[in-house]
């Protein structure tokens, strides 16, 4: 039983189960075609065909508005502000997996209401603290004083030039505040208030010169540097930004390659995990876990806050470090504290917070599939669930998630005696035929996993009593003996370096990605397997990209 | 002179003194607002929404008409049993997804009968709301500060699929101001609180106010020039987009134009903590739409008890599992005693809100309970199957007589959306003939 895959014909067996499983994806329930997800399959080949030929279509994205994450962070760079205001907000709706999809951002009444009044507490507070005052305003003569005050403001916040015209605009606020026996000062306020309220700060803009044209073009060195901080930084251009914006020196690759390197650099690409990783990884997902108390009463905030840490300090050493992108799936290495290494049966580090420890002499805690988080996340709160475990696979990292269930199946039938493994229950639940096509390629990947429990313990026994079957049935006759297997198998798989740029691509850019991205995605995925496979290979090959870089125009709005 | 003993208002609210509960009403505050719908004394709605439908053999009642009694599900309305209508059969085809995702596109259509685009994110569009019209009739009358409140237990989750391919607004929000604008909801107690009575200081002097006023309409000047001239820049899209803007401009204009204008005043309200208890929220939740109905801050409220296809663990109740998972019962016993026993905790929330209506008085010194609709129901009947058809459905209050109540109406095969256009009418909404994509005309009955 031990390792019927490593025994002989490695790579040939991995050609084949990936051909095999590939063949399912496209017709999971044998012959019909599955039907849900929206999200394009990147083809299989690296070398498919077509893309010579197709024109370069760089997509467009919709008139963005700041979601919470970005509207904390700009206001932290823009105000020194960290109280976090935009948790007063309602909650950003997500598409393709993310909260930054600019299509789904909506803005409500009621959330306009709370840009209004967090602007006023904003001004205030900044204005106490003296931060915005560049000059001492005359009670008699304060334009120019409020002048210099609010164009250097405007411009940064507006992440742009402001032109005089609007200045003066800003201005007027100054002779309202007089009529109505305010001071100057009170003016000022005010206008910083308008800039904060106003759609060039609450959205980012992209104008197209012509907006109905379809030819593509090179996006303004401003626009192109809030899109490289809101993806980097989940916030607004520094001022190095904005200045090579105005001297025309986000033009060439080097120069964009150079800005890359600088901001991965700085704390506040700390961003990318918390948004991008908590989204894709499902980190985030751990707040609302609720394992049964009853069965797994260890699990409580100490762990959550533990694992969640986990799985931010390892993908952190991937934003920083040497670390090919993929290793994710089996990096040797790791951060516990003392009350997780416990819970994973690792050794104590010898300290409340978490500490890198090596997993050379542990290979079941290896990679992301080892982590409490995600294996967490993905179990039903009573039980593991190979089901959810083996969707995360298939559509987080292969993008080839099956269609949901069809109705009055969902659900796994109770055990028919109480000794039977999860296994066997799937089984049975399999023998269903309107099941069977589906559940013949999401089972296998989450059975592998059996070994941890629905908190990440490792375990040979079911709650039941039932010792752990571990091994997943490929659709070929393969067999994925353990989580081992399952990791090798799914990092070879030649549809990883696709479906994470697509995923990295989705948040970039805060639009999903389309049948017309393809070709751009299997190039984008190319191009950063080809550097090193690294995050920052990834991130580089996304920035230095058409997509990322150019837009196009709109034709009249389609009725769908 | 703020200190002397004049009619309270709610400029002159003590925050932190007395209790949420329990708010007598204290003293009408005369209106110059409110004195042109001397005629029609005010109306309510207020829509309490729960996912993944509802184990209908427990809930069903037994005889029809007059002649009905109640199930073990319906038994927390005992005290409330004269003020409620149960109408079982309205269906919601429009809820039908395309493919799977029946929570999400149920969600979407749930009072708007307007079937959801299946999408992520492009394209996203559903249809107007049945509470949005409502409310923007009322605002046409200028009839409250805010033209309607959207409350929910969860916020997004922030992760993964919605629903099978379908964008989560579909899925997080019931109330939409038009097809591509869902009502983003508040999901914290006391930010609700806040935003309702906050910012209200005993001091302030009317030439303060109107200095107030003065400096937010400069700023709406000053942005909705910005957003004019940016809109002609701009594709068809993006204007699409800028055109949400304008609308919560034009909201945020109306309450700044409306301040000052003193509403009746209601009580001596005070803050409630903010708890993740779905016990302690959802509690919160229902005093705040008494109380925003009370003050007439609002005549229209929307409540999500949980996001569509919500996989809560009810472990006050005794059960381990999801709400979700349970709902694919599968015909088992332990899952149908598992989903009873969550209806029924969900109808005693909905009964919480329908007594604390009941007990308290309006300004013209009417129970709020008789001047309103308190409208029950779920994106499905049935989880397992994900039936659209014979949705859970409950209204209490007469809303000034319009409801027929104490009575169980049968109307099997009728769409939803003729439930809708007479709750509109009821609402006061005049020339509303169909709605949604089969509404087509009242629902006979249902003034009884």
């Amino acid at each position: 039983m031990t390792s019927r895959f490593h025994e002989r014909r490695r790579r040939p067996w991995l050609v084949r189960a990936s051909a095999g499983l590939f063949l399912l994806l496209t017709a999971c329930k044998g012959d019909s075609l599955p039907k849900a997800r929206v999200l394009p399959e990147p083809p299989p080949a690296p070398h498919a065909e077509g893309c010579e030929n197709t024109s370069a279509d760089p997509g467009r994205v919709t008139l963005h508005r700041l979601n919470r994450a970005e509207y904390d962070a700009t206001v932290r760079d823009l105000l020194g502000d960290t109280t976090r205001p935009a948790r007063d907000f309602p909650a950003d709706d997500h598409g393709y997996g993310f909260d930054n999809n600019a299509d789904v951002l909506s803005l409500s009444p009621l959330l306009l209401e709370k840009y209004a009044s967090a602007a006023e507490k904003l001004v205030e507070t900044a204005w106490a603290q003296g931060t915005l005052r560049t000059c001492a305003l005359d009670a008699t003569h304060p334009e120019p004083c409020a002048r210099d005050i609010l164009s250097r403001f405007a411009r940064r916040a507006w992440r742009r030039p402001v032109t005089p015209e609007e200045v003066d605009r800003l201005l007027g606020a100054l002779t309202l505040a007089k009529q109505h026996g305010d001071t100057p000062e009170a003016g000022v306020k005010l206008a910083l208030r308008t800039v904060l309220v106003s759609p060039h700060f609450l959205f980012r803009v992209e104008k197209d010169p012509q907006a109905s044209s379809l030819t593509p073009h090179r996006l303004d060195g401003f626009e192109l540097a809030s899109r490289l901080s809101y993806f980097l930084w989940s916030s607004m251009p520094d001022e190095a930004l904005l200045q090579a914006a105005e001297q025309g020196q986000l033009a060439t690759p080097a120069q964009l390659e150079a800005q890359v390197r600088r901001m991965l650099a700085d704390p506040k690409a700390h961003a990318l995990v918390s948004n991008f990783a908590g989204q894709w990884l499902f980190t985030r997902a751990l707040d609302s876990a609720e394992p049964d108390p009853m069965l797994y009463g260890t699990f409580n905030d100490d762990l959550r806050k533990a694992m969640r840490q986990e799985t931010e300090l390892v993908f952190q050493e991937f934003l920083t470090g040497e670390h090919k992108l993929r290793d994710l799936l089996d990096a040797p290495f790791t951060y516990v504290n003392d009350a997780l290494a416990a819970h994973y049966g690792l050794p104590l580090p010898g300290s409340a917070t978490p500490q890198r420890v090596d997993l050379s002499a542990h290979p079941e805690r290896q990679g992301i599939f080892g982590h409490g988080s995600l294996l967490t996340v993905t179990s039903n709160p009573d039980r593991t669930s190979p089901v959810q475990r083996g969707v995360w696979v298939l559509e987080q990292l292969l993008c080839s998630a099956p269609p949901p269930p069809p109705p009055n199946v969902e659900g796994l039938p109770p055990p028919v005696n109480p000794l039977m493994t999860m296994k066997e229950r799937m089984a049975l639940h399999r023998s269903l035929p309107q099941c069977q096509g589906c559940h013949r390629m999401m089972d296998p990947l989450g059975l592998a996993l059996e070994n941890y429990d629905p908190i990440g313990r490792w375990r040979l026994h079911e709650v039941s009593g039932a010792p752990v079957d571990a091994t997943g049935d490929l659709p070929d006759g393969a067999v994925l003996n353990g989580g081992a297997d399952m990791r090798r198998f799914v990092k070879a798989d030649p549809k990883l370096p696709a479906c994470i740029t697509e995923h990295l691509l989705t948040y970039a850019l805060g639009r999903g990605t389309s049948e017309a991205d393809a070709c751009r995605v299997r190039e984008i995925s190319a191009s950063a397997e080809a550097s090193g496979g690294r995050l920052v290979d990834y991130i580089l090959a996304i920035v230095l990209s058409d997509s990322f870089t150019s837009r196009r125009g709109d034709t009249e709005a389609q009725t769908p | 002179m703020s200190s002397t003993k004049r009619p309270l208002s709610r400029r002159t609210f003590l925050r932190g003194a007395g209790a949420l509960m329990a708010l007598p009403l204290l003293e009408r505050w005369g209106s110059t607002a409110h004195a042109a719908e001397a005629t029609l004394a005010p109306r309510r709605l207020a829509v309490f929404y729960v996912p993944n439908g509802i184990h209908m053999q427990k809930w069903m009642p037994s005889g029809t008409g007059p002649a009905w009694e109640l199930t073990p599900t319906l038994q927390p309305l005992a005290a409330v049993k004269s003020d409620v209508l149960v109408i079982s059969g309205l269906a919601n085809d429009a809820g039908k997804p395309d493919g799977d995702g029946h929570h999400a596109a149920g969600t979407a259509a749930l009072l708007s009968c307007m079937k959801a685009f299946k999408t992520e994110g492009t394209d996203f569009h559903a249809g107007i709301s049945m509470d949005q019209v409502i409310a923007r009739h009322l605002a046409q009358q200028k009839a409250t500060r805010f033209a309607s409140l959207e409350l929910g237990n969860d916020a997004g989750r922030g992760i993964g699929n919605c629903d099978s391919g379908y964008a989560c607004p579909y899925a997080n929000n019931i109330s939409w101001a038009g097809p591509r604008t869902p009502m983003a909801k508040e999901a914290r107690p006391k930010a609700v609180f806040d935003r309702l009575f906050g910012g209200l200081d005993p001091g302030t002097t009317q030439a303060q106010v109107e200095k107030r006023r003065a400096y937010g309409l400069s700023i709406i000047d000053f942005v909705r020039e910005d957003a004019t001239s940016l809109q002609k820049q701009l594709g068809a899209t993006d204007r699409r987009k800028l055109d949400e803007y304008f609308t919560s401009v034009r909201d945020l204009e109306k309450q700044l134009e409306a301040l000052g204008q003193e509403g009746p005043a209601c009580g001596v309200p005070v803050s409630p903590d903010d708890s993740e208890d779905p016990r302690a929220k959802t509690k919160a939740m229902m005093d705040l739409i008494v109380l925003a109905f009370q003050c007439d801050l609002t005549r229209v409220a929307t409540f999500m008890l949980a996001n569509a296809r919500s996989n809560k663990v009810y472990g006050f109740l005794g059960l381990s599992g999801g709400h979700h998972a349970y709902s694919h019962h599968q015909f088992v016993p332990s899952n149908f005693d598992a989903l009873s026993r969550i209806d029924r905790w969900e109808v005693e929330q909905y009964a919480y809100l329908v007594r604390r209506l009941k007990e308290s008085r309006d300004a013209h010194g009417a129970s709020l309970l008789d001047t309103s609709m308190i409208y029950f129901t779920s994106e499905i009947e049935d989880g397992n199957g994900h039936i659209h058809r014979n949705l859970p459905v409950l209204i209490a209050g007469r809303c000034g007589g319009a409801v027929g109540t104490d009575r169980h109406l049968r109307a099997t095969g009728v769409p939803i959306a003729n439930l809708y256009i007479s709750m509109m009418r009821a609402m006061g909404v005049p020339g509303i003939t169909t709605f949604g994509s089969d509404g087509t005309g009242e629902l006979p009955g249902f003034g009884g």
